[in-house]
C-alpha cells in the first residue's frame, strides 16, 4: 500500500475526516443550516447594536452631533449617564420606568400563569373534577386567540367615560358600575390578561408531566405512610419543577416582548416605549431593544443551565399508567362550575363580545338590550359604497372592504410561507441535531435555532426592521416571511427534535444498510412515522403567524396585513371594524385548529407540549 | 461468502477509547460472536465493520475490498458495503406492512448483472455486465416469498409490525435482512428483547440459518451462554481491548486471563489466591484457602522465568503504544472476585510467588474422602443439576452436582478438585500460566 507507506500529513487526515463527515446528508444539512441561521440570527442583532451608536437624521442624536459625524455615543450616555436634571427625568421616563414595568409585568405574568395554569393542570390530571374534557379544550382558547383579545375585552367590560374617557363599557352602561383607574389600565389588568393568556402554556407543560408521571413514585411514598401533602411537596412538586421552570422562562420572555397588551391597557413598558420613541429617538429606542435582547440571552443561559440538570427527570414515564386520583367529593362539582364560569369569560365571551360589537351602531351603545333588536345595525358588515355620513369614514363594510380582504390575503400568504419555511427548516434542524447528539456544532445550531424563541418578539421585530430597511426590503412580504420564519423555527425544531429523539437511530440505519437513498428514507420512513409532530411543527408557526402583531408591526405599513390593519382601525376609533377583524381571526384560527386536529391528530397543544424540553 | 479483516482499528471520542487497536480476522462462513460486558466496545466494533460508525484510525476489509482505511482516506458508506444488519430492537418500519418492510430495500436495488433464481434467490453480480435495471414486481414477490418461508412468516404479510409479537417481529427483521442477499450478516444482540423460552428457540434457528445461508455471521452479545452455544469463535472484548479470540471451548477451558475466566461460565469460576514456588519437576507447590497445602501439576511443562519474561515484554509493548490522546478509560488489572463469608482484608501486593487458581464448579468433587473440609452454605437444585455453595474456612466455593441431590444447609461435607481443568494465573498480571490438575494434601 503506497498510501500507508508514506507518512500522512495531519491536514490530509483532517480532510479525510471532514470528507467522511460531510458525506452524510444530516451533516451537510447541519452545516448549511448552521451558516444560514448564524447569519439570519446574528446579523440583525449586530445591526441593532450598531444602530444604537449611529447618528440618525432628524433625531436627537443628530442635533447633538457634528455635521457629517456617523457614529455617536450620545444615545447611551444620555440614557445611562444623564448630565442635566431634564435629561435625568427623561432617562427615568424613557428607560428606567419602562424597564421596571417590563420586569414586574413579566414576573407577575409568570406567577399568575403558573398558579392558574398549574392548579388547573393538577385538577384535570390528578383529581376527579367534573367536565375535564370540555374544560381542558376551552382552557387553551386564550392562547390560541390573539394576545390582545382579552385586553380589548377588558376595555370593553370595564372602561367608563368617567374614569378612562371614551365610551362606556358593558359594566358602566348596563350595571352602572365604574371600576377604578387601577383596575382599568396599567399594571394590574396587564398582568392579569397576560397571565390568563399564558396560563394554557403552564397547563400544557405542567399537565404533561402530571399525566406522564409514573404513579409508582407517589405510590412508593404512600406505601411508606407519607401524608398526602408531604408526598405532593417532596415527590410530586420536584418532578414538576422543570416544567414550571420552562414555563417561567417562556412566559417571561414572551411577556417582556409583548406589545399589544400594555399598549391597549396603557402601561409604559420597554416595548410600548420603543414604539413611542422610535421616530424622535431612534437610537435610544434601539437601546431598549438591545436591553430586551439581553434578557433573551439571559433566559437562554438559564434555560441551558437548567436543561442539563433536568435530565434526571426525563424518565418520568413509567409502566403503571393509572395514576392515583384525588377524590374531591363535593368539590368536584364546585370547582368544575368555577372553571366553567371563568373559562366562559376567557374563552367564549370574547367571541360573543366581538360579534356583538360589530352590530352596535356606535361603540359602547348597548341600547339594544333595553330597546330591542332594531337598535342594532348591519352597516359595519354590509355597506357597499363609499359614504362618509354614517360614521365609517369612507370605509366600505367589512364584507365589501377590499382593503381588509387584501390584508387578510396577505396574512394568509405570509402565514403559509412562514409555516412552510419554518416547518421545513425546523424539521431538518430537529432531524440533524438528533443524528448528532454528541456534537458541539449540532448543539450550537440547535441553540441558534432556539434563540429567537426566547428573544422578545419586539426585539426580533426591531432587529429585522433595521436590517430590512438597510437592505431595502422594508414593507415587503419577503421581510415578513423572513422574520416570521426565523422567529418560528423553534416551534418546529423543538417538536421535531423531541420526536426524532424518540425515534431509534436503528430505524434509519436499517434503511441505510439496504442502500435506500436519503430522500427516500425521509419521505417513506422518517416523515410518515413522525407525521403528527412534524405537522404540528408546521401548524404552530401558521397559527401564530395569523395572529402575530408585535413581531410584524414595525416591518410593514399598517394596511399590509390583517393584524396591523386591526391596529389601524382601533386607532381610528372604528371599534366595530377591529372587533370584526378579531372575530374573523379567532374563528379562522379555531377552525384551522379543529380541522387539522380532526384530520391528523396533531394539535396546537401537542405542539406546545413538546416545548417542555 | 466473505472474510473480514480488521487491522489496528481504533475508535475514540476524545480520550475515551471505545475500541483500542483491534486486530481481528473473521474467516469466511464463520459465526463469530463479539462478547463482553456492556460498554466494552463490542457494538461499536460491529457498527464500524458495517459502516454505521466511522473508526478513528485503522483499516477494514470485507471480501478483499478495503471498505475503510484511515491512511488512504477510503470510507465506503454502509449502504455500499452490501451487508445485512439485524438490530436489537428489530427496527422494523412501523408505517409499513410486513411485506413492504421486506420489499422496500429490494425495490431500491438498481444495478447491472441482476437476476433472481427460480427458488427466489437474488444473484448480484455487477461485474457480469448487462443493463442496469431494477427488480420487477414478480421478482420481488419471489424473493419475499423465499425469505418469508425461511423464517415462517407467510401468514403475516399484510400485518403491521405493531400487530406482531416480539418473536414474529424478530423473524420479519431477519427476513428483511436476508432479502437483498447480504455477504455478511451482522447481529446486534438480536435476542435480548425476547423472553427466555423464545430466545432458546431463536438461538437454534439462527444456527440453522447460518448453516443454510452459508454467510459470515458476526454477532454481538453480552450473554456468554449465547456466545458459547452459537459461535464458531468467540471474540471477547473488555474496555475496548481484545482479551481472547478462540473457539468457545478453548475460551472456556484455557482462558487467557482472570477476566476471561470469570466472564465465561455460569456459575462462575472459583478463584483462590495461592502462594508458592515452582518445583524442579515443573509442578507448583502451593498454599491456599489459608491452611491447605496443594500441588498444581501443569498439563504442559512451563518455565516461569521464561513465561514472565514473555508476559512482561508483551505488557511493555502494550504500554509503549503511541496514542494520539491519553486513554482516559484506563486499563486496570481485572479485580477477580474471591467470595468470602465475612469481608476479608485485602491481600498484600503480589510478587512472583503469588498465584490465582481458577477451578470451574464442575471440577469441585464432593466425596466422603475429599481432603478439603467444608459445610453447605446454600444449595439450589434445579432438577437437572444442583448448584452448591460450600463454606471452607471463611471462603466460599461454588460447585455443580448433576442430578437432584438434596443438601441440607449447614451439612458438613468434604471435597476435592478433580480432573485437569484447573487454571493457574499469575497474580501479578492476571495472565494464564498453565492449566493442569490440582491436588490438595490432607
Amino acid at each position: 500500500m503506497v498510501a500507508a507507506a508514506c507518512p500522512q500529513s495531519p491536514w490530509k487526515a483532517r480532510f479525510n475526516r471532514f470528507k467522511t463527515w460531510i458525506s452524510k446528508p444530516q451533516n451537510a444539512i447541519l452545516l448549511i443550516l448552521g451558516i444560514i441561521l448564524t447569519l439570519t440570527t446574528v446579523f440583525p442583532m449586530v445591526t441593532i447594536v450598531r444602530d444604537t451608536v449611529t447618528v440618525h437624521n432628524g433625531s436627537v442624536d443628530a442635533r447633538n452631533a457634528e455635521p457629517g459625524q456617523v457614529y455617536t455615543t450620545y444615545n447611551w450616555t444620555d440614557l445611562f449617564a444623564p448630565q442635566t436634571s431634564t435629561a435625568r427625568k427623561l432617562a427615568t421616563k424613557n428607560l428606567w420606568t419602562p424597564l421596571l414595568n417590563s420586569v414586574l409585568l413579566s414576573v407577575f405574568a409568570c406567577i399568575g400563569a403558573i398558579f392558574y395554569g398549574g392548579i388547573f393542570a393538577y385538577l384535570v390530571t390528578r383529581t376527579n373534577m367534573k367536565c375535564k374534557k370540555y374544560l381542558s379544550s376551552i382552557f387553551i382558547f386564550p392562547y390560541i386567540m390573539p394576545q390582545w383579545t382579552l385586553a380589548v375585552i377588558w376595555r370593553h367590560l370595564f372602561n367608563s367615560n368617567a374614569v378612562t374617557g371614551g365610551s362606556d363599557g358593558l359594566f358602566a352602561s348596563l350595571l352602572n358600575i365604574r371600576m377604578p383607574e387601577w383596575w382599568c389600565s396599567g399594571m394590574f389588568p396587564c398582568a392579569v390578561v397576560l397571565a390568563l393568556h399564558y396560563a394554557p402554556f403552564a397547563y400544557i407543560l405542567i399537565g404533561g408531566i402530571f399525566r406522564n408521571m409514573d404513579a409508582n413514585l407517589e405510590e412508593a411514598a404512600t406505601i411508606l405512610n407519607t401524608p398526602r401533602w408531604k408526598t405532593f411537596l417532596r415527590v410530586t412538586l420536584p418532578l414538576v419543577k422543570p416544567a414550571i421552570l420552562s414555563t417561567v422562562l417562556l412566559v417571561f420572555s414572551s411577556a417582556m416582548g409583548s406589545y399589544p397588551i400594555p399598549h391597549y391597557l396603557k402601561l409604559s413598558t420597554l416595548s410600548t416605549k420603543y414604539v413611542e420613541l422610535n421616530v424622535q429617538r431612534a437610537g435610544q429606542a434601539s437601546i431598549l431593544a438591545v436591553i430586551m435582547m439581553l434578557f433573551g440571552f439571559g433566559i437562554l443561559l438559564v434555560n441551558q443551565k437548567t436543561t442539563s440538570g433536568r435530565k434526571n427527570f426525563t424518565t418520568v414515564t413509567g409502566k403503571s399508567g393509572q395514576s392515583s386520583v384525588v377524590n374531591l367529593h363535593a368539590g368536584k362539582h364546585i370547582l368544575a362550575v368555577v372553571f366553567i364560569l371563568t373559562t366562559l369569560f376567557t374563552g367564549i365571551l370574547p367571541i360573543i363580545m366581538f360579534a356583538m360589537e360589530t352590530f352596535l351602531p356606535n361603540p359602547g351603545d348597548y341600547s339594544f338590550i333595553s330597546g330591542g333588536l332594531d337598535h342594532l345595525t348591519t352597516k359595519w358588515w354590509l355597506t357597499s359604497e363609499n359614504i362618509t355620513e354614517n360614521g365609517m369614514y369612507g370605509n366600505k363594510g367589512m364584507l365589501y372592504n377590499s382593503q381588509i380582504w387584501s390584508a387578510f390575503g396577505n396574512t394568509l400568504l405570509v402565514a403559509i410561507l412562514c409555516a412552510i419555511c419554518a416547518g421545513t427548516i425546523g424539521t431538518l434542524v430537529g432531524y440533524c441535531v438528533s443524528k448528532n447528539r454528541r456534537s458541539k456544532f449540532a448543539a450550537y445550531v440547535n441553540n441558534m435555532a432556539f434563540l429567537p424563541y426566547l428573544m422578545p418578539s419586539l426585539a426580533v421585530g426591531v432587529a429585522f426592521f433595521i436590517f430590512g430597511s438597510r437592505i431595502g426590503i422594508y414593507n415587503t412580504i419577503l421581510l415578513l416571511v423572513l422574520t416570521g420564519t426565523i422567529k418560528y423555527i423553534p416551534f418546529a425544531s423543538r417538536s421535531a427534535l423531541n420526536s426524532m429523539m424518540q425515534l431509534s437511530g436503528e430505524i434509519e440505519e436499517a434503511a441505510i444498510i439496504q442502500d435506500i437513498p436519503w430522500w427516500k428514507r425521509m419521505t417513506r420512513i422518517i416523515i410518515p412515522i413522525q407525521k403528527t409532530s412534524i405537522i404540528s411543527g408546521f401548524l404552530l408557526p401558521f397559527m401564530t403567524c395569523l395572529r402575530e402583531l408585535t413581531l410584524f408591526m414595525l416591518l410593514c405599513s399598517q394596511t399590509m396585513i390583517i393584524t396591523t390593519m386591526l391596529d389601524y382601525f382601533d386607532e381610528m376609533g372604528l371599534y366595530a371594524f377591529s372587533s370584526g377583524i378579531n372575530l374573523i381571526l379567532i374563528v379562522v384560527i379555531l377552525l384551522f385548529n379543529g380541522l387539522v386536529n380532526k384530520l391528523t391528530g396533531a394539535s396546537i397543544d401537542s405542539g406546545i407540549g413538546s416545548d417542555s424540553k | 461468502m466473505a472474510r473480514i479483516e480488521l487491522s489496528h482499528v481504533t475508535k475514540r471520542w476524545g480520550g475515551f477509547y471505545a475500541v483500542d487497536d483491534l486486530d481481528l480476522i473473521i474467516e469466511d462462513n464463520a459465526f463469530v460472536t463479539l462478547l463482553g460486558p456492556s460498554g466494552c466496545g463490542k457494538t461499536t466494533t460491529l457498527r464500524m465493520i458495517a459502516g454505521l460508525e466511522t473508526p478513528t484510525t485503522g483499516k477494514i476489509t470485507i471480501d478483499g475490498v478495503t471498505v475503510f482505511d484511515s491512511d488512504a482516506g477510503i470510507n465506503i458508506p454502509a449502504n455500499k458495503r452490501r451487508v445485512g444488519f439485524l438490530f436489537q430492537n428489530y427496527a422494523l418500519w412501523p408505517n409499513m406492512t410486513v411485506y413492504q418492510n421486506i420489499a422496500f430495500g429490494l425495490s431500491n436495488i438498481k444495478e447491472a448483472g441482476l437476476s433472481v433464481t427460480d427458488n427466489g434467490e437474488i444473484v448480484r453480480n455487477p461485474s457480469a455486465g448487462g443493463a442496469v435495471r431494477k427488480l420487477t414486481k414478480a421478482e420481488i414477490d419471489k424473493i419475499v416469498a423465499r425469505v418469508s418461508a425461511i423464517v415462517k412468516i407467510q401468514p403475516f404479510m399484510d400485518r403491521y409490525p405493531g400487530e406482531l409479537s416480539g418473536g414474529q417481529q424478530q423473524r420479519v427483521a431477519i427476513a428483511r435482512t436476508l432479502a437483498p442477499g447480504p455477504r455478511v450478516l451482522f447481529m446486534d444482540e438480536p435476542l435480548s428483547n425476547l423472553d427466555a423460552k423464545l430466545r432458546l428457540e431463536m438461538r437454534s434457528e439462527l444456527q440453522r440459518l447460518h448453516l443454510s445461508t452459508g454467510s459470515t455471521f458476526v454477532y454481538v452479545t453480552h450473554d456468554q451462554m449465547e456466545a458459547m452455544t452459537l459461535a464458531t469463535r468467540i471474540c471477547l472484548i473488555s474496555n475496548g481491548v481484545l482479551q481472547q479470540y478462540d473457539e468457545p471451548l478453548k475460551v472456556y477451558n484455557q482462558p487467557n486471563n482472570t477476566f476471561v475466566a470469570d466472564f465465561v461460565g455460569n456459575p462462575a469460576i472459583n478463584f483462590m489466591n495461592a502462594r508458592g514456588a515452582q518445583q524442579a519437576d515443573g509442578s507448583f507447590s502451593l498454599k491456599l484457602l489459608d491452611d491447605y497445602e496443594a500441588v498444581f501439576t501443569p498439563s504442559e511443562r512451563v518455565n516461569t522465568e521464561d513465561w514472565y519474561r514473555e508476559a512482561d515484554a508483551d505488557i511493555a509493548a502494550f504500554e509503549a503504544k503511541v496514542r494520539p490522546a491519553e486513554k482516559t478509560n484506563k486499563d486496570v488489572p481485572f479485580n477477580y472476585p474471591i467470595h468470602t463469608v465475612t469481608d476479608a482484608p485485602a491481600p498484600p501486593a503480589p510478587d512472583r510467588e503469588d498465584w490465582v487458581l481458577g477451578v470451574r464448579p464442575e471440577f469441585i468433587h464432593i466425596s466422603e474422602d475429599g481432603p478439603v473440609e467444608g459445610e453447605v452454605f446454600s444449595a439450589m437444585p434445579t432438577g437437572m443439576e444442583t448448584t452448591v455453595r460450600i463454606k471452607v474456612g471463611n471462603y466460599l466455593l461454588t460447585g455443580v452436582v448433576f442430578g437432584g441431590v438434596l443438601y441440607k444447609i449447614g451439612q458438613k461435607i468434604r471435597l476435592s478438585f478433580s480432573g485437569d481443568g484447573a487454571t493457574l494465573f499469575s497474580r501479578v498480571n492476571g495472565r494464564l500460566v498453565a492449566t493442569g490438575s490440582l491436588s490438595v494434601k490432607k
